[in-house]
């Protein structure tokens, strides 16, 4: 898209009516363009973004400036430290060079101070790249920068990230990513190319921030993980595709759910899975099998249902048009990717797609996340064997662990309220800081619940915030995982949160639901409850109760553990 | 070509193309600033798949003389 096709686009794509996600872009250069290219990026995935600018040359000032920001990233250039350093700094003495150094650590240190309570902090590393490559050995700068970066990586700050900006300039070649001619005249430096690539390379985060991260990634077999037909080929003239295989072994090792959907017979599948001596892919990292002859919408559907996830957090992989086309069509929330004609640009196609499911801090429940995914899919099938819902629960010897302002939970509980979108009452997203200042805090008590039953340990699955107020507690938050939906668990939650409230002192207790897009399933909870309704509206609707009227449902098959 | 040309500035001013008149400049259009002048130079470049001189920069002063300008790139 041309630059005045995304400017025309961005702005029919902006949602007055929406939250917006408030990004702040400071920068010692001018980055005006980065405006529109990083909303863009966005919105096209249902981000409500915003960005606004800081000064020119202004890092440290407007790092007091703004406030109630989600996301701060910074462009600090090494050749606007002092205007034209990247032809003075040869010439600078040891002692110019190292006072400049410890200038801008201390400016580093400030800023950072200043921003430690937003929730994303993204700066770039130092770079001389553009002015510098043509330089066989070390020089000045490459000193400036390295001890910059150094510090910058020494920096344990919580919400920071820092951006390997020198990967995205590779990528768009260093002379598509600069303008020379405006960084003389204005001090602009970096092209709409270098913007389109840089926003698309830190999208992840901004994803994750909003709970758009993919959760499965499901295959067609045929020339999809294999190259051939195998009713066609047989089993011994298919060739797996091993990269492909390998890289969704990581991914599901990470805790992502690999599916399959193919058109074959679910035997001769099985046979390839557990024989075949190159694929790579085995029984225990494949979390659901739709093999059968049915058409791909129902199997896809019949997927997301039974993993209880939604279809837009799928991401689907077929080298058919048809069936790549069909889904596209009937399904658009899906991600579909159609293994491309080379075998190396698939490999490359399936690296960038890692991308889509992002997820750096790793807690126990991803790793063991493929096991738990496996469980409910038995679950699920036990769960139609029966019949009877509360037979099937009273059988499943259902037990809540409970823990109270748990630092230990910090990164679990922060990526629940970043993912939890169906069973989630107010869909407050907070990073580790905001929990950390939760926990930290005596008006609030975080409570988050374990749930294990006789087929395995779901880990950390739900999450109350109560916030204490004026006499009243308030449930700012509460969040189940899908995990471990449909086992009446949210009525033994409401309970022990009740009992929390009672032992606080407080009577009241009050709540509210804020209706989106996904969250239709629990828009009469707090009803279901015994809340009384306050307000409501289109939007939201708010409830309160007097905890000594709370009756609950009584499940006691349902245990109850304290977790520490 | 003209009406190309009204439609980058259009969409990089962010007004109405009939508020775009041939005589129209930083002068008349408030929405047209020294910013906006670099982006209608980088969206005109992208449009018409020309390289702008920075002579041409300076001159793009009007409406009018954007048009000669990007006529005498094209070639």
């Amino acid at each position: 898209m041309k630059y005045s096709e995304i400017l025309k686009a961005n702005r029919l794509l902006e949602n007055k009516d929406s939250s917006t996600y408030k990004i702040t872009i400071l920068s010692n250069i001018m980055v005006h363009q980065a405006k529109d290219l990083c909303e863009y990026s966005l919105r096209v995935d249902n981000v409500n973004a915003f960005v606004q600018l800081g000064d020119y040359d202004n890092i440290v000032q407007d790092s007091l400036k703004f406030k109630e920001l989600n996301a701060v990233v910074i462009f600090w250039e090494m050749y606007n430290f002092i205007d034209g350093l990247q032809y003075k700094s040869e010439l600078l003495s040891q002692k110019g060079v190292n006072d400049l150094i410890i200038k801008i650590k201390i400016e580093i240190d400030i800023v950072f101070n200043n921003f430690n309570d937003i929730s994303l902090l993204i700066i770039n590393k130092f770079s001389n790249l553009i002015f510098n490559q043509y330089e066989l050995s070390k020089n000045k700068s490459d000193f400036i920068i390295d001890e910059l970066n150094k510090y910058l990586t020494s920096k344990n700050q919580i919400n920071l990230q820092i951006i390997d900006i020198d990967k995205v300039i590779a990528k768009a070649s260093i002379k598509r990513s600069v303008d020379l001619r405006y960084f003389y005249s204005s001090k602009t430096l970096y092209s709409i190319e270098f913007y389109r690539e840089y926003f698309a390379h830190i999208k992840p985060l901004f994803l994750l921030a909003n709970g758009k991260i993919k959760k499965a990634l499901i295959f067609d077999c045929d020339n999809t993980l294999w190259k051939g037909v195998l009713g066609e080929d047989g089993f011994d003239n298919i060739k797996m595709f091993q990269e492909v295989q390998y890289l969704a072994k990581i991914l599901s090792k990470s805790g992502v759910i690999i599916g399959l959907c193919s058109k074959n017979n679910a035997k001769d599948i099985d046979e390839v899975i557990q024989n075949h001596k190159n694929m790579i892919l085995k029984s225990k990292d494949i979390v659901i099998k739709k093999v059968n002859w049915e058409d791909k919408v129902s199997n896809i559907k019949a997927i997301a249902k039974e993993l209880n996830i939604g279809l837009d957090s799928l991401v689907f992989v077929d080298d058919s048009d048809f069936e790549v086309n069909l889904i596209k069509e009937e399904l658009p929330m899906v991600k579909v990717l159609q293994v491309p004609k080379k075998e190396c640009e698939y490999n490359l196609l399936i690296r960038n797609a890692m991308n889509l499911f992002y997820n750096p801090s790793q807690t126990k429940e991803d790793l063991v996340k493929v096991t738990m995914y496996k469980t409910q899919v038995q679950r699920v099938n036990q769960e139609q064997k029966i019949g009877n819902i509360e037979e099937y629960l009273k059988s499943l010897k259902l037990e809540i662990t409970t823990y109270i302002d748990d630092i230990n939970s910090v990164a679990r509980i922060s990526q629940m309220t970043q993912k939890t979108n169906q069973f989630n009452l107010t869909t407050k997203r907070y990073a580790h800081k905001d929990i950390e200042v939760f926990i930290n805090n005596d008006n609030y008590t975080v409570l988050a619940i374990g749930v294990n039953d006789k087929f395995g340990d779901n880990g950390i699955v739900g999450l109350a915030i109560l916030e204490y107020n004026n006499n009243i507690a308030y449930i700012d938050t509460l969040l189940m995982s899908c995990r471990v939906l449909g086992r009446n668990i949210e009525y033994r939650f409401m309970d022990i949160i009740n009992d929390i409230v009672i032992s606080k002192g407080f009577e009241k207790l009050s709540s509210n639901y804020i209706k989106t897009l996904k969250n239709e399933q629990v828009s009469d909870l707090y009803d279901r409850y015994g809340f009384k309704i306050l307000e409501k509206d289109e939007e939201s609707t708010s409830y309160t109760m007097l905890v000594k009227r709370y009756k609950g449902k009584k499940l006691e098959y349902i245990r109850i553990k304290n977790g520490k | 070509m003209e009406n190309r040309i009204k439609n980058v500035l259009a969409d990089v001013l962010m007004i109405d193309v009939a508020l775009i008149k041939d005589d129209a400049s930083a002068e008349t259009i408030e929405e047209w600033d020294s910013l906006k002048q670099m982006n209608i130079v980088i969206a005109l470049e992208e449009e018409f798949d020309i390289v702008l001189t920075d002579d041409d920069v300076i001159e793009m002063l009007n409406v009018r003389l954007i048009n000669y300008i990007v006529q005498e790139r094209i070639g």
